[in-house]
This record gives C-alpha cells, sequence and structure tokens, in this order.
C-alpha cells in the first residue's frame, strides 16, 4: 500500500480530473448527453488501464466501447502495482458497465470508429520516458459521446388535383319516363357550350313575334378587362341576332322615293280637302291590285310592275309614322307647330350593360 | 329583294343546327339532346312567359337544373313542387337527391322517406349511410340493392368513394362487357385507374369516351390530371385550357373544379386567393391548402386547418402525420409526434400503399421518429432513385446514413443540399460537422464553426468539434475548439481536454503526422490556463525543440 500512495501521489493530477461532482454541474448545463456515465467510464478506464487482467470480460468490453476509448494497457509495472486498488473497485465497475451498455444500444452505432485514435499507434516511437509520461495526458481525458439531434424533416406530398366525383346514379328521371341514358351512353354532364340566356331569350321572343319580354335579364361580366372572349361572345351574339331581323333597308330594283320626302306635309289645299273627304278605304268598288295603285298614288309611291316592292315602301312608310314619336304625340291631340324631328328611330335599343 | 331566311341566321352553330331541324320554334327535346340545360331553362322559361306550356313544365325546369349542377335551383323547384297538393310523390325524393348533392344530408335523408320506396331512394339512402358511416344502415340498404345497371353503378361509386378501385372497376367492366355501348363508363375506369395511380392505363381508356365525346368536361380534366402526374403542372395546364377554350362564359358546370386545378398546376399559385372559399366544395382545397401552408413553412396554420379533420382517404392519413410531424418538432411535443408516427405506420403498412412511393415515405418517417435508422434506410433507399435533387429527401438520408456511421456516403448526401434553410439548420450544421471529422477534414468542421454567429448553438457546435476531433486524433482542432471553450468557460473539463489535446499535437508532430511549426501555436495556447501542469508540459515540450532544434 506503501508503494501504491506513493504512486499515486505521483499521479494527484489525474485525480484532480476525476472531481466527479464539479464536472457533473458543468457539464448538465451543456448538453443533455448522460454525463455520469461518461465520467463513470473514464474512472473505470483507469481501472482497466492499471488493471492487468486480460480476463474475457474485459477483451469483449473493449470490443464494445470501440477503438475510440484508449484501452491499450499501459507500462506493466505501474498496473501490478495497483491490482489491490482494481479488486477494490470492480463492483462498482460491473454497474457502469452495465449503464454503458444500455445506452449504447439505443445511441451509437455500434460498428468500430474507423480512424479512431489508438495509443497503440504511437507505441513504436522512441522517446524519452518523460515525454512517454507526458503523453499519458492523452488518454487522461475521454472525449465525451455527444448526442446529435435528429430532425425529420417530413416530406411535403405534392399538391392534390381533383377529378371530381363517380357518378352515383342519385339521378332525377326525365318527367315524360324516357330514358336519357346521361351516366351511361354519355357522362351526367352539360355539355361545355351552353346557350346565353340573355341571348336565345331575345332570339325567342324575335323568332316568336311575341314582344312581350318585359325583363330580359341582361348580366353582367365581372371584369371585363380580364374577359375578352365573353365580350367578344356576346357582340357576335348580337349582331348575328340583328342579321336575323329583317334588314332595315331593302334595296329595290327601281327607284323609290325615300321615306322621309313621303312624310312631308301634303300641300295645304290637300289636307283642307282630307277633313272634309276620306281617303278610299278597301270598299271600294275594285280589286286589290287597284287599290294598291290607288292608295299609293296618293301616297306618292311610284308603282312599277311587281307592287311587292311598293307595298314594301307604302308598309315601311306606315310603320315610320306608327312608331315616331312625333306622331303619336300629334294622334294624341297635343298639337305642335313645329314637325322638325319627323323621321325618329324607331329600332328597339338592345341594351348591353358592362360594369 | 330577299328578307333573311330565319334558318339561316342563328345565335351561334349549335343553334343553328337546331334551327335548322325545326325551322321556326326550337323544341325543348333539341335542347335536351345536346345538354343545353341553359338553352332549355330559358326556353322553359319563355314559355310560360308566352303562356304555351309543356306538361309537366315545373318538373322540367327541376330536371334541367339538377343536371346543369344547379342543385340549388333544382332543390328549390322542387321545394314548390311538394308544397302542392298534386305533387307526384316521387318529387320527395327528387328533392333528396338535390339536397344530397348540396351536403345537406340529414334534410336529404328527411325528404327522402317522404317518397314511396323505389330504386333511386333505396339509392339515395344506401349514399346517406355511406355519408354518416353508418355500417349497419349501409349494409341494409346494400342489400335492397337489385340487379339492374343503375343499382350496380352506384354501387361501383360507393367501392370508389371507400377506395375499393378494383371492386369498382369489376363492376364496371362487368356491365361494359355486357353493353359496349355505355361509353361513360370507360370514364369511371379512367377514374379508377387514376386514383390506382396507373394513369398511362386512365388515359388509354379516357381516349374511348373522348373519341366520341371530344369536349367533355369530366374527361378533359381527368386527362389534365393524368398529364400531371404522368409529366407536369405545364402539360397539365395546356389540357386544361383548351377545355376553358371551348366552354362558353355561361357555363357554370366545373367552374370551381378548373378554377382549383388550376392552382394545383400552377404550384400553388393564387391558392390563398381560390382555395379558402372551395374547403367544403372541394374535398382536395383543403389539403391543397395545408400543403401550401406547409410549403411556406407555415405549420400552425396547416395544422389549424386540418386539426379537426377526420382522415379517411391516404392522403389524409399522410398529410395529417406530416402536419403532426412538424409541429411535433417544431414545439417539441411527443403526443403530436406520436400521432404522427403512428399515421406514418397506418398508411406505410396498408395493403394499398406500402407499394407506393408516399407508402414508402410514411414508413421511413415512422422509422426515423422511432430513431430506427437501419429501417429508415431500407426504406429511403428503396425510392432514392426518385429523389435525387430532393433537399428534404437528402437532409433525412444523410442523417440515416450518419447515424448508422456511413460518414462517407451521409457527407456526400449532405453536400448535394441546396436550401439554405437547411443548410443554416442546426442539426445539418452538427451532423454535417460530424462527418467531416469522422473522414478527417476536421478543417472543414472548423469552418463551419467559424462561419456561425455566437450562439448557445455555436457552444454546442464547439463541443462536439473538441470532443469528436479528439476521438478521432485529429489534436489540433480538438485543441483549438477546447481553447475557445475554456475561455468562455472555465470549467476544468475543457482545461483537460485541451491539454490532452495539445500533447496530442505534439505526440502527432514526434510521429511525423503534424508539421512541427503548430507546437508554435500549441505553446500560447496552453499558457493561457494558469494550472501549474502547464510549466511541465511547456519545459517537456521545449526541451524537446532544443534537442531536436525546432524553433519555437
Amino acid at each position: 500500500m506503501e508503494r501504491q500512495k506513493t504512486k499515486l501521489i505521483s499521479n494527484q493530477p489525474y485525480d484532480e480530473t476525476l472531481d466527479v461532482n464539479d464536472s457533473e454541474e458543468v457539464a448538465s448545463l451543456y448538453t443533455p448527453t448522460p454525463r455520469q456515465t461518461v465520467f463513470r467510464n473514464t474512472s473505470r478506464q483507469q481501472l482497466k488501464e492499471m488493471a492487468n487482467t486480460n480476463s474475457d470480460e474485459f477483451v469483449e468490453d473493449t470490443k464494445q466501447r470501440k477503438k475510440d476509448q484508449p484501452t491499450s494497457p499501459q507500462g506493466g509495472s505501474e498496473n501490478n502495482e495497483e491490482e489491490d486498488d482494481d479488486d477494490d473497485d470492480d463492483d462498482d465497475d460491473d454497474d457502469s458497465d452495465e449503464t454503458e451498455s444500455d445506452e449504447e444500444e439505443e445511441g451509437e452505432p455500434s460498428s468500430a470508429l474507423e480512424g479512431a485514435y489508438d495509443p497503440a499507434d504511437y507505441d513504436h516511437l522512441r522517446v524519452t520516458a518523460e515525454i512517454k509520461e507526458l503523453f499519458q495526458y492523452i488518454t487522461r481525458y475521454t472525449p465525451q459521446t455527444i448526442e446529435l439531434d435528429h430532425k425529420l424533416k417530413p416530406f411535403i406530398p405534392d399538391f392534390i388535383p381533383a377529378v371530381g366525383d363517380i357518378d352515383a346514379f342519385l339521378k332525377v328521371p326525365r318527367p315524360d319516363g324516357k330514358s336519357d341514358g346521361l351516366g351511361l351512353l354519355v357522362l351526367d354532364e352539360p355539355c361545355a357550350k351552353q346557350s346565353d340566356p340573355t341571348v336565345l331569350s331575345l332570339w325567342l321572343s324575335e323568332n316568336s313575334k311575341q314582344h312581350n319580354i318585359t325583363e330580359v335579364k341582361v348580366k353582367s361580366i365581372e371584369n371585363p378587362e380580364k374577359n375578352p372572349k365573353a365580350i367578344d361572345n356576346w357582340i357576335e351574339s348580337i349582331s348575328e341576332l340583328h342579321r336575323s331581323k329583317p334588314p332595315a333597308t331593302v334595296h329595290y330594283t327601281r327607284h323609290m322615293p325615300d321615306i322621309d320626302t313621303l312624310m312631308q306635309e301634303w300641300p295645304a289645299e290637300f289636307e283642307e280637302l282630307l277633313g272634309k273627304v276620306n281617303l278610299p278605304t278597301a270598299d271600294i268598288n275594285c280589286g286589290l291590285a287597284e287599290y294598291i295603285d290607288i292608295i299609293c298614288g296618293i301616297l306618292d309611291i311610284p308603282v312599277y310592275k311587281n307592287r311587292i316592292q311598293s307595298l314594301h315602301v307604302l308598309f315601311t312608310l306606315y310603320s315610320e309614322f306608327k312608331n315616331s314619336q312625333h306622331f303619336k304625340a300629334l294622334a294624341e291631340g297635343q298639337m305642335s307647330n313645329t314637325p322638325s324631328a319627323l323621321h325618329t328611330a324607331t329600332a328597339e335599343p338592345d341594351t348591353l350593360t358592362l360594369e | 329583294m330577299k328578307p333573311a331566311v330565319w334558318g339561316e341566321t342563328a345565335v351561334n352553330s349549335t343553334e343553328k343546327k337546331r334551327k335548322n331541324k325545326t325551322k321556326k320554334t326550337p323544341r325543348l327535346e333539341d335542347y335536351l339532346s345536346q345538354r343545353d340545360y341553359l338553352g332549355a331553362l330559358t326556353l322553359l322559361e319563355f314559355q310560360r312567359n308566352g303562356g304555351v306550356v309543356e306538361d309537366n313544365a315545373d318538373l322540367w325546369v327541376g330536371y334541367c337544373a339538377f343536371h346543369l349542377g344547379d342543385h340549388k335551383r333544382a332543390m328549390e323547384e322542387y321545394k314548390s313542387l311538394a308544397a302542392r297538393p298534386d305533387c307526384p310523390a316521387d318529387v320527395w325524393v327528387y328533392l333528396g337527391c338535390s339536397l344530397f348533392f348540396l351536403g345537406l344530408y340529414k334534410e336529404a335523408e328527411e325528404v327522402a322517406f317522404k317518397g314511396p320506396k323505389s330504386q333511386l331512394q333505396n339509392r339515395l339512402l344506401f349514399h346517406l349511410a355511406h355519408k354518416f358511416s353508418d355500417e349497419k344502415k349501409l349494409m341494409g340498404f346494400h342489400q335492397n340493392l337489385e340487379d339492374v345497371t343503375e343499382d350496380q353503378l352506384s354501387l361501383a361509386s360507393i367501392h370508389y368513394m371507400r377506395s375499393h378501385y378494383q371492386e369498382a372497376i369489376e363492376i364496371y367492366k362487368r356491365i361494359l362487357l355486357q353493353d359496349r355501348e355505355l361509353l361513360a363508363l370507360n370514364v369511371y375506369v379512367a377514374l379508377c385507374y387514376y386514383k390506382l395511380d396507373y394513369y398511362d392505363v386512365s388515359q388509354e381508356v379516357l381516349a374511348v369516351y373522348l373519341q366520341s365525346i371530344p369536349d367533355s368536361t369530366i374527361a378533359l380534366n381527368l386527362k389534365a390530371c393524368n398529364h400531371f402526374r404522368l409529366y407536369n403542372g405545364k402539360a397539365a395546364e395546356a389540357e386544361l385550357k383548351n377545355l376553358i377554350d371551348i366552354s362558353s362564359s355561361s357555363f357554370e358546370f366545373a367552374k370551381e373544379l378548373i378554377r382549383h386545378n388550376l392552382v394545383v398546376f400552377r404550384g400553388g399559385d393564387g391558392a390563398l386567393q381560390v382555395l379558402p372559399p372551395l374547403i367544403d366544395v372541394i374535398p382536395e382545397a383543403r389539403l391543397n391548402l395545408v400543403i401550401y401552408y406547409l410549403r411556406q413553412d407555415d405549420v400552425q396554420e396547416a395544422y389549424n386547418l386540418i386539426k379537426d379533420l377526420e382522415p379517411t382517404t391516404p392522403q389524409e392519413y399522410i398529410l395529417k402525420g406530416v402536419v403532426n410531424a412538424a409541429l411535433g418538432q417544431e414545439i417539441g411535443s411527443r403526443d403530436h409526434l406520436k400521432i404522427a408516427q403512428q399515421f406514418f405506420q397506418l398508411v406505410g403498412g396498408s395493403a394499398s400503399e406500402c407499394d407506393t412511393i408516399p407508402g414508402r415515405q410514411c414508413m421511413a418517417s415512422c422509422f426515423f421518429l422511432l430513431k430506427q435508422f437501419e429501417d429508415v434506410l431500407i426504406y429511403l433507399n428503396s425510392v432514392k432513385s426518385y429523389f435525387y435533387t430532393d433537399d428534404t429527401f437528402n437532409f433525412n438520408y444523410a442523417q440515416a446514413k450518419a447515424s448508422l456511421g456511413n460518414y462517407k456516403e451521409a457527407e456526400e448526401v449532405f453536400l448535394l443540399i441546396h436550401s439554405d434553410k437547411i443548410k443554416n439548420d442546426y442539426v445539418y450544421l452538427s451532423w454535417l460537422a460530424r462527418c467531416y471529422i469522422m473522414n478527417q477534414k476536421a478543417r472543414l468542421a472548423w469552418e463551419l464553426y467559424l462561419k456561425m454567429e455566437t450562439s448557445s448553438e455555436s457552444f454546442s457546435l464547439l463541443q462536439l468539434i473538441a470532443n469528436d476531433c479528439y476521438k478521432m486524433g485529429q489534436f489540433y482542432y480538438a485543441a483549438k475548439a477546447f481553447d475557445v471553450l475554456e475561455r468562455l468557460d472555465p470549467n476544468p473539463e475543457y482545461w483537460e481536454g485541451k491539454r490532452g489535446a495539445c500533447v496530442g499535437i505534439f505526440q502527432l508532430i514526434l510521429a511525423g503526422r503534424e508539421p512541427r511549426e503548430s507546437l508554435k501555436e500549441v505553446l500560447p495556447m496552453l499558457r493561457i490556463t494558469g494550472n501549474p501542469q502547464v510549466e511541465y508540459i511547456i519545459r517537456i515540450t521545449k526541451k524537446w525543440a532544443k534537442d531536436n532544434r525546432v524553433a519555437l
């Protein structure tokens, strides 16, 4: 024991390093690694180093603890000297062994670290005993095993397109009981080209001559600047609708006076006469052709071989008078001496609201 | 003079066809056969106003609105019909169908029972039971299904909604074998194959339908989705553009679907404008918004959107897993991580997903959370060819490799990562530093430290460098790291580390593995510490230097 003590004194610096309490406190501040184990390792390692027991247990343990833990025995004489001490501490040692191996299973990979420091690699160095002793400082510090955190970066799936539902056959059948084949022969979906309700209802009323649609729903287009297609479509449909109406002007094969001329006032004497005599009615004793000739004559409409064109002028004239606001007012008895605007536009306005 | 003939000028080409046929007044049938329901409705309205009324005009209006997809209008029409004393009893079921498509399932069930027993009523109740997840009722109505085409197709759609695509395909194919004319069934089969990730097969079957009906909205949209999966968003968008070009502006059907998919095909462009209003209209909208938030790193928003969602599809399970994993790691919640791990396991272990890429990713994520990195690698290796340039994948992959001690490959993979966000993450820095050191490149690890701002993380990195370098016998950088550590915190342990590392450098110099000049840096580092051992070490090294003529 005396000899050991002597030896221990020379090792005092190392003993200092094993001031477990102190280090533990500091350690817990920085890493979650079980530092206690590390220090037990250190102490045990010292014991191992000093122990000259090449038992099976020792060899196994060395493997387990990988090369990074310096395990090579030191000078034989030293170890011999401290054999007793070793025995005393063996019990504690077993405990720490268990702790260590547990930790290793869950922590570090068990494969040996390639390229780790091995003091044995430097045993061949021919140095003075003094330097050799100095080298022991290297193995006196056991590097901590620092556990690193893992972070799973979860894979973010691709965006998911929607394909819609599959037909569940919860569908209303035709009221007349006929089969419509929807969902069977064709998908139960409206066709992409739907009629424009506004255009269609204008068209229907034009077609049926029922100008009875009091309210034509006119839709508005949001963001017209982004939707030129919708506007173009509207303009095209409406102009087609107008084209489908009878043209406002008809090209006559022979010269016809224009309507404005025909609408001019009659000479005063003639007007006076009309106050006393009625124009000939259809009851007059003649054929239709003659009657047309008479009326056209009175109205200054020339009649050529074909009376159709003359009749067209006649009815155009009639329609102009009928639709004229001015003459409507006259007919209602509100006399006006200034028949300036005899001709008024009659086309029914189609309105398109673009907001 | 020739006044214009009615039949030759028409509002548009489809109407032209109709008018040529009918000369004067268009018939309802013409619109119906074209599936121009807006036209049909307009005509019905016009007739109502004009006093000429079709038989059952109100029922026709309901029918047209329903098939136009305007279920609200259909519902209103049927509601007012049902209020009349002379109303046919079937109207209740029609009303139920309209309510069903409006998502008003409770109301739908209520009115459905008011109608007489019929196949349609049974199908409606069958689907309602599915919506209510009432297995018992579902089985009951299932047994009432008859061996007629409509009932069988309705059953197939339930299979589809329950992700039993093979069963659905079997029914469709069986019916198609009996009657090749039922072209629409091809689209249903194509939808199933799409869901099974057989996009090219889906395209093939779909082509049969598109050949005869090239302007079908549903089919063209599916085609676009197939293109998205097979090629990319650009190809898909081009396909969708075709559809937009041919549809008239009054065409509302599937407009929301198209808007939704445009966001998807454009990689999330406009997600915040388009998706929120669609959340309860298109089921994918919510999921896509979650994906959008995840991509923006807004984990909390993503979580808020998905936390109340009861997952039913693999996609929903995956997304719930992903969000929980992200949130759990962000706020350090074990509960969320546990949920994430369970969802991942559920999807990755399921028969339908175990061999898909997302399924493999799920399994890998599950094992990653369990820190079973050998298993992580098995799954990641099986899909790595799809993710060579994927930062997320590489980050996880490299960590798994490093955890198993495969530092060489781990280093390579870490260095493939481009994302600055990842590269500034301490997890990345610390693992890369460890890889460098284990691969004997301590200098690179030291440079990582030098680039860091001073923080608790840089302190941790120093500890890592100090100890790992020591372990690997790279004493020069171990000494430097311990030196800084000791100055920041005069802990005796750092002195021990520095002392050992300094002696280690000396040993390396003696072994010729370290330039002798390094000794010049060793002495000042030692002197900083006021420890009596310093003199002892310096004395011996100086003596050696003198003997070996090394200038200090």
